[in-house]
């Protein structure tokens, strides 16, 4: 297979310089240049995925200095899907919201220079510049989420940048202690470095404090208070929410699988973090049930869904792991979905509670079918791509506490989406909703949801395509399975029925509570601490 | 009194400025007033980039530019890594104080507590 078309500092760059250099167009004229900026990068993604997939892994140097001098960036089997699915992610998002009001100039070019980010922090080879890249993800998004600058938006904002700011202040200061250590920042380098090492005790604080960062960016247990804030305000225009939850957020479970084979000479912490995920995803969607809002039941099941994808990263066998990077992509797939439609909802009945808004099947067909698709998809209903990941991660875990783990996590996912999917049935109390008259908003939800079937329908097929493995996935629709998921739903249909809506005038002090800045530093800090004991005991 | 002068004297910078992140950390920890928050997470930043800056320290080197004896440098990467941390750590700063302002604005009040207890009103 051919070489790259472009060099992969390219496809960083290409959305910025192309936003800055027409920036001086009118508004109709730059929204169109942008458009073609976004797809041409997609198209270098796209033959770049398949230059890495059927050819060897592209490694590029920048400015031409030597290795261990020269700022690396790498495409591999693990960052070019990730790549793809951003430059696709950001480009459906783009195109979706042709006709939104909230759309000016400036706001487009912050929205892909965040896409130009998230390239950077994919192919960065190199420690210090994924650093600067994440920072500068971090200001982007925080401009992204107050950008309307209405009610508590600047609030959320300044929580989001002020919480991440704290984490990477541990990531550098572990990042200077892992460069006096090995001698370098290239990734490669270091993990044959960190192998050499006598005493891998050496390396434990850098790693906590490494970690720390990326479990906070991963929106970890306890660290994920800034998540629902950022992707459920309530302000954020509606491709910002499915964006962050779609890619950004996966940028932490990504530096997380990077970061861990680096350190895998010196320190293993995956029983750690397996655990956290499963306590994560437990909390994830606990949270979800309780709230009315409809964005923060999708943010909170974020949570719980990187909770699953963290777990399954770390169950310890072959296919869960990539069952796992499949959840990855496919997670990406059916909450972008639905935060989309959900803003379109949100706008077109005036409200975002869960209670008021009815109907929306009957009034939005298009948009009530979309999110029909993305909620089969999350539940993991046979058929749906959700099914696929969810079977490959239980798969390899059967008949211990981790299988009763998933069981229960995929109970709670359905049960929060049987509260969602509320919306979707019924007459709306309040007034009717103007009906839907955007193509560019309806042919993008179906591609979403043909996409969601589609990688259901040819699971097996897709990973070994996007991945390489082979894994046999039909074992997923087998009778079994199916009766499995409409048991589950059934009994998730009586406890709603029965159990949550009559309790949930007593679960408002749960939904309102909210931890404060000095708190969020707390658990900071004792997650540091935590994960400093953990790795001092575990390591000999 | 001798063996606490012992120990100061052995003190290095790196260990200083590994205290002061602790302390930044702290104050983000323990303080309530906004304004405060921002100055110690703006102590964290500044520490560790002091910490990076004294990685590969020899007393006696000289500045990594054209010219010196390349046996005589001070290792080159932190300083041109940390000139781009201190960018950073400048307009986060400098974003986390304009959006303070907005904040005191809108609310009236420079205080986490006070402020998450209007918020809900």
């Amino acid at each position: 297979m051919a070489a790259p078309l472009v060099p992969l500092h390219i496809i960083v760059f290409l959305p910025v310089i192309v936003g800055a250099v027409t920036y001086f167009l009118p508004q109709r004229i730059y929204q169109a240049a942008m458009l073609l900026g976004t797809v041409t990068v997609t198209f270098f993604s796209v033959q770049l995925f398949t230059a890495v997939r059927w050819g060897s892994d592209v490694v590029q140097f920048v400015a031409g200095w030597p290795e261990v001098v020269a700022i690396k960036l790498v495409a591999d089997g693990f960052s070019a899907p990730m790549v793809m699915l951003t430059a696709l992610f950001f480009t459906s998002a783009y195109i979706f919201s042709t006709r939104a009001g909230y759309l000016d100039k400036t706001f487009i070019f912050i929205f892909l220079m965040l896409e130009g980010a998230l390239f950077g922090v994919f192919l960065s080879g190199d420690l210090f510049n994924i650093y600067v890249i994440m920072e500068l993800a971090m200001l982007t998004v925080a401009i992204l989420i107050m950008y309307k600058k209405e009610q508590q938006a600047v609030y959320d904002a300044m929580l989001y940048i002020m919480m991440n700011f704290i984490a990477m202040a541990f990531m550098m200061l572990g990042i200077a202690y892992i460069y006096r250590i090995t001698g370098v920042l290239d990734l490669a380098v270091m993990q044959v470095r960190l192998a050499e090492l006598s005493d891998p005790r050496t390396v434990i604080v850098p790693y906590a404090m490494i970690m720390t960062a990326v479990a906070l960016k991963s929106a970890m247990f306890p660290l994920f208070g800034w998540l629902p804030r950022a992707h459920g305000a309530p302000s954020a225009p509606a491709i910002v929410s499915a964006v962050l939850s779609g890619i950004q957020v996966k940028v932490g479970v990504y530096l997380l699988v990077r970061l861990s084979i680096v350190f895998s000479p010196a320190i293993d912490a995956g029983m750690f973090f397996l655990m956290l995920g499963f306590l994560t995803s437990i909390v994830g969607f606990l949270l979800a049930i309780v709230q009315k809002d409809i964005k923060l039941i999708l943010a909170y099941h974020t949570v719980s869904q990187v909770g699953l994808i963290v777990a399954g990263l770390h169950l310890g066998t072959d296919v869960a792991f990539w069952g796992g990077m499949y959840h990855i992509i496919n997670h990406a797939l059916f909450k972008g979905l639905l935060f989309l439609s959900a803003g379109i909802i949100i706008d077109a009945y005036g409200t975002r509670s869960v209670n008021e808004i009815r109907g929306v099947l009957r009034h939005m067909p298009i948009i009530g079918i979309a999110t029909l698709a993305g909620v089969l998809g999350i539940t993991g209903a046979p058929f749906f791509n959700g099914s696929i990941s969810k079977y490959f991660i239980s798969r390899g875990v059967q008949g211990n506490l981790a299988e009763i783990g998933l069981y229960l996590i995929n109970f709670g996912t359905i049960l929060s989406f049987i509260k969602y999917s509320t919306i979707l049935f019924g007459k709306p109390s309040g007034k009717t909703p103007k009906p839907l008259m955007d193509p560019f908003v309806a042919g993008i939800s179906l591609l979403f949801g043909f996409a969601i079937l589609a990688g259901g329908v040819f699971g097996s097929q897709a990973v070994s395509l996007i991945y390489g493995p082979q894994y046999a996935a039909h074992g997923a629709l087998s009778m079994q399975k199916i009766l499995t998921f409409l048991l589950t739903f059934a009994v998730g249909l009586v406890v709603y029925r029965t159990l949550i809506l009559r309790i949930g005038d007593y679960l408002a002090g749960i939904r309102t509570f909210k931890f404060s800045f000095n708190q969020v530093t707390v658990f900071i800090s004792l997650f540091f601490v935590l994960l400093l004991g953990y790795t001092y005991l575990s390591v000999q | 009194m001798a063996f606490v002068m012992e120990f100061l004297s052995q003190l290095t910078m790196s260990d200083l400025a590994v205290a002061l992140f602790f302390i930044g950390l702290y104050g983000a920890m323990t303080q309530r007033s906004i304004i405060k928050t921002i100055m110690s997470i703006g102590i964290m930043d500044v520490a560790a980039i002091t910490f990076f800056m004294m990685s590969n320290f020899e007393a006696g080197a000289r500045s990594p530019i054209s010219g010196t004896d390349p046996q005589h440098m001070a290792d080159p990467v932190p300083q041109a890594l940390m000139i781009t941390a201190i960018v950073i750590g400048v307009s986060v700063v400098a974003m986390c104080l304009a959006m303070y302002m907005r904040v005191v604005y809108r609310y009236g009040t420079a205080d986490w507590n006070i402020l998450i207890r209007r918020l809900e009103d």
